[in-house]
Protein backbone atom coordinates (compact mmCIF):
# COMPACT_ATOMS: atom_id res chain seq x y z
CA UNK A 1 0.00 0.00 0.00
CA UNK A 2 1.56 3.60 -1.30
CA UNK A 3 1.67 5.78 1.93
CA UNK A 4 -0.52 8.52 1.40
CA UNK A 5 0.66 12.55 0.94
CA UNK A 6 4.64 11.71 0.76
CA UNK A 7 4.68 14.75 -1.79
CA UNK A 8 0.82 16.52 -1.64
CA UNK A 9 0.45 18.48 1.19
CA UNK A 10 -2.85 16.94 3.03
CA UNK A 11 -5.64 19.51 3.66
CA UNK A 12 -6.49 19.67 7.09
CA UNK A 13 -2.58 19.37 8.24
CA UNK A 14 -1.39 21.91 5.88
CA UNK A 15 1.87 19.61 5.68
CA UNK A 16 3.22 16.55 3.92
CA UNK A 17 2.70 13.49 6.27
CA UNK A 18 6.78 13.41 6.38
CA UNK A 19 6.92 16.79 7.55
CA UNK A 20 4.37 16.48 10.17
CA UNK A 21 5.51 12.76 11.74
CA UNK A 22 9.59 14.18 11.79
CA UNK A 23 8.40 16.91 14.28
CA UNK A 24 6.08 14.83 16.65
CA UNK A 25 9.06 12.56 16.77
CA UNK A 26 11.48 15.27 17.48
CA UNK A 27 8.91 16.90 20.18
CA UNK A 28 9.30 13.54 21.70
CA UNK A 29 12.95 13.52 21.48
CA UNK A 30 12.68 16.92 23.05
CA UNK A 31 11.39 15.54 26.03
CA UNK A 32 13.96 12.66 25.86
CA UNK A 33 16.88 14.92 26.14
CA UNK A 34 15.10 17.42 28.37
CA UNK A 35 14.55 14.68 30.99
CA UNK A 36 17.78 14.19 31.29
CA UNK A 37 19.33 17.92 31.52
CA UNK A 38 16.07 18.36 33.94
CA UNK A 39 18.18 15.61 35.90
CA UNK A 40 21.48 17.34 35.38
CA UNK A 41 20.09 20.40 36.26
CA UNK A 42 18.30 19.13 39.54
CA UNK A 43 21.47 16.52 40.74
CA UNK A 44 24.26 19.38 40.43
CA UNK A 45 21.95 21.79 42.10
CA UNK A 46 21.08 20.06 44.64
CA UNK A 47 25.00 18.89 45.49
CA UNK A 48 26.92 20.17 48.46
CA UNK A 49 30.50 20.11 45.81
CA UNK A 50 30.73 19.86 42.21
CA UNK A 51 33.63 18.47 40.00
CA UNK A 52 35.41 21.67 38.03
CA UNK A 53 34.34 20.25 34.94
CA UNK A 54 36.64 22.10 32.21
CA UNK A 55 39.60 20.23 34.58
CA UNK A 56 37.95 17.14 33.89
CA UNK A 57 37.10 17.81 30.35
CA UNK A 58 38.76 18.95 27.13
CA UNK A 59 37.62 21.96 26.19
CA UNK A 60 39.30 22.42 22.84
CA UNK A 61 38.16 18.94 21.35
CA UNK A 62 34.32 19.72 22.01
CA UNK A 63 34.77 22.84 20.67
CA UNK A 64 36.57 21.13 17.42
CA UNK A 65 33.60 18.53 17.95
CA UNK A 66 31.04 21.83 17.90
CA UNK A 67 32.40 23.33 14.87
CA UNK A 68 32.25 20.33 12.76
CA UNK A 69 28.66 19.37 13.49
CA UNK A 70 27.95 22.93 12.89
CA UNK A 71 29.67 22.16 9.06
CA UNK A 72 28.19 18.87 8.72
CA UNK A 73 24.50 20.46 9.17
CA UNK A 74 25.67 23.52 6.38
CA UNK A 75 26.84 20.36 4.30
CA UNK A 76 23.44 18.85 4.77
CA UNK A 77 21.41 22.10 3.83
CA UNK A 78 23.61 22.13 0.49
CA UNK A 79 22.69 18.69 -0.27
CA UNK A 80 19.34 19.33 -0.12
CA UNK A 81 19.63 22.29 -2.25
CA UNK A 82 21.38 20.64 -4.90
CA UNK A 83 18.07 18.99 -5.40
CA UNK A 84 14.99 20.94 -4.74
CA UNK A 85 15.53 23.60 -7.54
CA UNK A 86 16.08 20.43 -10.05
CA UNK A 87 13.00 18.25 -8.87
CA UNK A 88 10.63 19.67 -11.88
CA UNK A 89 13.33 19.10 -14.57
CA UNK A 90 14.03 15.55 -13.50
CA UNK A 91 10.55 14.33 -13.49
CA UNK A 92 10.23 16.25 -16.97
CA UNK A 93 13.12 13.31 -18.54
CA UNK A 94 16.08 15.84 -18.11
CA UNK A 95 18.63 13.20 -17.75
CA UNK A 96 21.37 15.50 -18.11
CA UNK A 97 20.38 18.18 -15.16
CA UNK A 98 19.38 14.79 -12.97
CA UNK A 99 23.04 13.22 -13.07
CA UNK A 100 24.71 16.84 -12.20
CA UNK A 101 22.12 17.59 -9.45
CA UNK A 102 22.61 13.89 -8.09
CA UNK A 103 26.35 13.92 -8.21
CA UNK A 104 26.46 17.04 -6.49
CA UNK A 105 23.89 15.83 -3.78
CA UNK A 106 26.31 12.72 -3.25
CA UNK A 107 29.33 15.40 -2.95
CA UNK A 108 27.85 17.02 -0.22
CA UNK A 109 26.08 14.10 1.23
CA UNK A 110 29.09 12.01 1.97
CA UNK A 111 30.79 15.58 3.60
CA UNK A 112 27.97 15.28 5.90
CA UNK A 113 28.58 11.35 6.90
CA UNK A 114 32.47 12.61 6.88
CA UNK A 115 31.86 15.05 9.70
CA UNK A 116 29.16 12.82 11.26
CA UNK A 117 32.57 10.39 11.58
CA UNK A 118 35.11 12.80 12.41
CA UNK A 119 32.69 13.91 15.44
CA UNK A 120 32.13 10.34 16.43
CA UNK A 121 36.28 9.76 16.15
CA UNK A 122 36.64 12.78 18.58
CA UNK A 123 34.23 11.49 20.94
CA UNK A 124 36.18 7.66 20.95
CA UNK A 125 39.51 9.70 21.74
CA UNK A 126 38.00 11.72 24.77
CA UNK A 127 36.37 8.75 26.32
CA UNK A 128 39.43 6.42 25.78
CA UNK A 129 41.01 9.71 27.27
CA UNK A 130 38.60 9.64 30.65
CA UNK A 131 38.63 5.48 30.91
CA UNK A 132 42.18 5.43 30.55
CA UNK A 133 42.43 7.99 33.91
CA UNK A 134 39.66 5.60 35.59
CA UNK A 135 36.83 8.29 35.12
CA UNK A 136 33.74 5.85 34.54
CA UNK A 137 30.29 6.61 34.66
CA UNK A 138 30.04 5.00 38.35
CA UNK A 139 33.06 7.74 39.48
CA UNK A 140 30.72 10.35 40.28
CA UNK A 141 27.01 12.42 39.21
CA UNK A 142 28.70 14.35 37.27
CA UNK A 143 30.50 11.73 35.17
CA UNK A 144 27.44 9.48 35.64
CA UNK A 145 25.07 12.70 33.68
CA UNK A 146 28.15 13.02 31.20
CA UNK A 147 28.69 9.49 29.50
CA UNK A 148 24.58 9.39 29.68
CA UNK A 149 24.00 12.53 27.76
CA UNK A 150 26.94 12.42 25.66
CA UNK A 151 26.00 8.48 25.17
CA UNK A 152 22.60 8.87 23.89
CA UNK A 153 23.36 11.58 21.93
CA UNK A 154 26.35 9.91 19.98
CA UNK A 155 23.51 6.83 19.13
CA UNK A 156 21.55 9.68 17.29
CA UNK A 157 24.63 10.52 15.51
CA UNK A 158 25.21 7.31 14.86
CA UNK A 159 21.47 6.79 13.92
CA UNK A 160 21.62 9.60 11.39
CA UNK A 161 24.22 8.64 9.70
CA UNK A 162 22.80 5.02 8.87
CA UNK A 163 19.68 7.12 7.52
CA UNK A 164 22.16 9.41 5.58
CA UNK A 165 24.11 6.46 4.15
CA UNK A 166 20.91 4.92 3.06
CA UNK A 167 20.04 7.96 1.42
CA UNK A 168 23.84 8.72 -0.58
CA UNK A 169 23.75 4.82 -1.32
CA UNK A 170 20.65 2.69 -2.38
CA UNK A 171 18.53 5.05 -1.42
CA UNK A 172 19.37 7.76 -4.10
CA UNK A 173 18.15 5.52 -6.68
CA UNK A 174 14.26 7.16 -6.11
CA UNK A 175 16.16 11.06 -7.80
CA UNK A 176 15.53 9.69 -11.05
CA UNK A 177 11.25 8.13 -10.72
CA UNK A 178 9.87 10.16 -7.73
CA UNK A 179 12.37 13.73 -7.71
CA UNK A 180 9.93 15.13 -5.28
CA UNK A 181 9.83 12.52 -2.81
CA UNK A 182 13.32 11.87 -3.04
CA UNK A 183 13.41 15.70 -2.03
CA UNK A 184 11.22 16.11 0.72
CA UNK A 185 13.10 12.43 2.18
CA UNK A 186 16.34 14.74 1.99
CA UNK A 187 14.62 17.67 3.51
CA UNK A 188 13.18 15.20 6.48
CA UNK A 189 16.62 13.47 7.42
CA UNK A 190 18.34 16.77 7.35
CA UNK A 191 15.37 17.82 9.52
CA UNK A 192 16.81 15.25 12.11
CA UNK A 193 20.52 15.75 11.88
CA UNK A 194 19.74 19.55 12.45
CA UNK A 195 18.04 18.46 15.51
CA UNK A 196 21.12 16.44 16.81
CA UNK A 197 23.05 19.47 16.16
CA UNK A 198 20.91 21.61 18.06
CA UNK A 199 21.21 18.86 21.38
CA UNK A 200 25.00 19.44 20.72
CA UNK A 201 24.83 22.92 20.66
CA UNK A 202 23.08 22.53 24.47
CA UNK A 203 25.26 19.96 25.71
CA UNK A 204 28.54 21.81 24.97
CA UNK A 205 27.93 25.05 27.19
CA UNK A 206 26.24 22.85 30.22
CA UNK A 207 28.78 19.80 30.43
CA UNK A 208 31.67 21.76 29.36
CA UNK A 209 31.92 25.42 29.60
CA UNK A 210 29.70 25.95 32.72
CA UNK B 1 26.76 30.91 4.68
CA UNK B 2 25.94 34.02 6.88
CA UNK B 3 23.86 31.86 9.59
CA UNK B 4 27.15 29.30 9.29
CA UNK B 5 29.52 32.42 9.86
CA UNK B 6 26.67 33.92 12.90
CA UNK B 7 27.32 29.83 14.57
CA UNK B 8 30.98 29.77 14.17
CA UNK B 9 31.38 33.49 15.88
CA UNK B 10 28.88 32.33 18.58
CA UNK B 11 30.67 29.07 19.24
CA UNK B 12 34.55 31.29 19.65
CA UNK B 13 32.39 33.41 21.90
CA UNK B 14 30.95 31.43 24.41
CA UNK B 15 34.38 29.00 24.62
CA UNK B 16 35.73 32.33 25.02
CA UNK B 17 33.61 33.91 27.69
CA UNK B 18 34.41 30.92 29.52
CA UNK B 19 38.04 31.44 29.95
CA UNK B 20 37.04 34.57 31.48
CA UNK B 21 35.85 32.81 34.52
CA UNK B 22 32.80 34.90 35.22
CA UNK B 23 30.95 34.11 38.85
CA UNK B 24 28.47 31.42 38.10
CA UNK B 25 25.04 33.60 37.18
CA UNK B 26 26.40 35.54 34.47
CA UNK B 27 28.08 32.58 33.39
CA UNK B 28 25.38 30.87 33.19
CA UNK B 29 23.03 33.43 31.49
CA UNK B 30 25.25 34.24 29.12
CA UNK B 31 26.51 30.28 28.30
CA UNK B 32 22.97 29.17 28.04
CA UNK B 33 21.76 32.37 25.77
CA UNK B 34 24.80 31.89 23.57
CA UNK B 35 23.37 28.25 23.20
CA UNK B 36 19.31 29.55 22.89
CA UNK B 37 20.85 32.06 19.88
CA UNK B 38 22.63 29.52 18.11
CA UNK B 39 19.69 26.87 18.72
CA UNK B 40 17.22 29.49 17.07
CA UNK B 41 19.65 29.72 13.86
CA UNK B 42 19.92 26.12 13.43
CA UNK B 43 16.09 25.57 13.80
CA UNK B 44 14.77 28.47 11.72
CA UNK B 45 17.32 28.52 8.60
CA UNK B 46 18.49 25.05 8.94
CA UNK B 47 15.57 22.98 9.62
CA UNK B 48 12.96 26.06 7.92
CA UNK B 49 10.72 26.34 10.94
CA UNK B 50 10.78 30.43 9.90
CA UNK B 51 7.38 30.45 7.88
CA UNK B 52 6.57 27.27 8.76
CA UNK B 53 3.01 25.99 8.80
CA UNK B 54 0.79 26.13 11.98
CA UNK B 55 0.43 22.59 12.81
CA UNK B 56 4.03 22.38 12.74
CA UNK B 57 4.10 25.42 15.58
CA UNK B 58 1.08 23.87 17.89
CA UNK B 59 3.20 20.67 18.41
CA UNK B 60 6.44 22.35 19.24
CA UNK B 61 4.61 24.58 21.59
CA UNK B 62 3.24 21.96 23.86
CA UNK B 63 7.00 20.40 23.83
CA UNK B 64 8.22 23.98 25.10
CA UNK B 65 5.91 24.75 27.57
CA UNK B 66 5.74 20.85 29.07
CA UNK B 67 10.24 21.31 28.60
CA UNK B 68 9.66 24.62 30.54
CA UNK B 69 7.70 22.66 33.16
CA UNK B 70 10.35 19.76 33.52
CA UNK B 71 12.76 22.72 33.97
CA UNK B 72 10.89 24.33 36.69
CA UNK B 73 10.32 21.52 38.72
CA UNK B 74 13.73 21.32 39.56
CA UNK B 75 13.72 25.14 40.67
CA UNK B 76 10.72 23.75 42.96
CA UNK B 77 12.33 21.27 44.70
CA UNK B 78 15.85 23.20 45.00
CA UNK B 79 14.69 27.12 45.11
CA UNK B 80 14.80 27.11 48.65
CA UNK B 81 19.29 26.86 49.00
CA UNK B 82 19.27 28.03 45.35
CA UNK B 83 18.21 31.64 46.12
CA UNK B 84 18.20 31.78 49.68
CA UNK B 85 14.73 32.14 49.94
CA UNK B 86 13.00 31.90 53.67
CA UNK B 87 10.89 29.40 52.94
CA UNK B 88 12.16 26.64 54.40
CA UNK B 89 13.80 28.36 57.54
CA UNK B 90 10.87 27.56 59.91
CA UNK B 91 12.53 23.75 59.82
CA UNK B 92 16.26 24.39 59.72
CA UNK B 93 16.53 27.16 62.37
CA UNK B 94 15.57 25.68 65.70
Amino acid sequence: MEIPYTTDVRPDTGLTNPKLGIWLFLASEVMLFGSLFSSYALLRSGAPTWPVQHEILSVPLAALNTVVLIASSVTMVMAWASLAPHAAAVRAGNRDEEARSLKRYRLFMGLTLLGGAIFLVVKTIEYTDKFSHHLYPATNNFLGLYFTLTGLHAVHVIVGMIVNAYLWGPGARMWRNEPERFTNRIEVAGIYWHFVDVVWIFLFPVLYLL
Amino acid sequence: MLVFGALLVLTLATVGVSYLRLPETPAVVIGLGIALTKASLVAMYFMHLKGEKPMVYWPLGLTAFLFIGLLVSVLLAEGDHLFGTQFGDAFTKQ
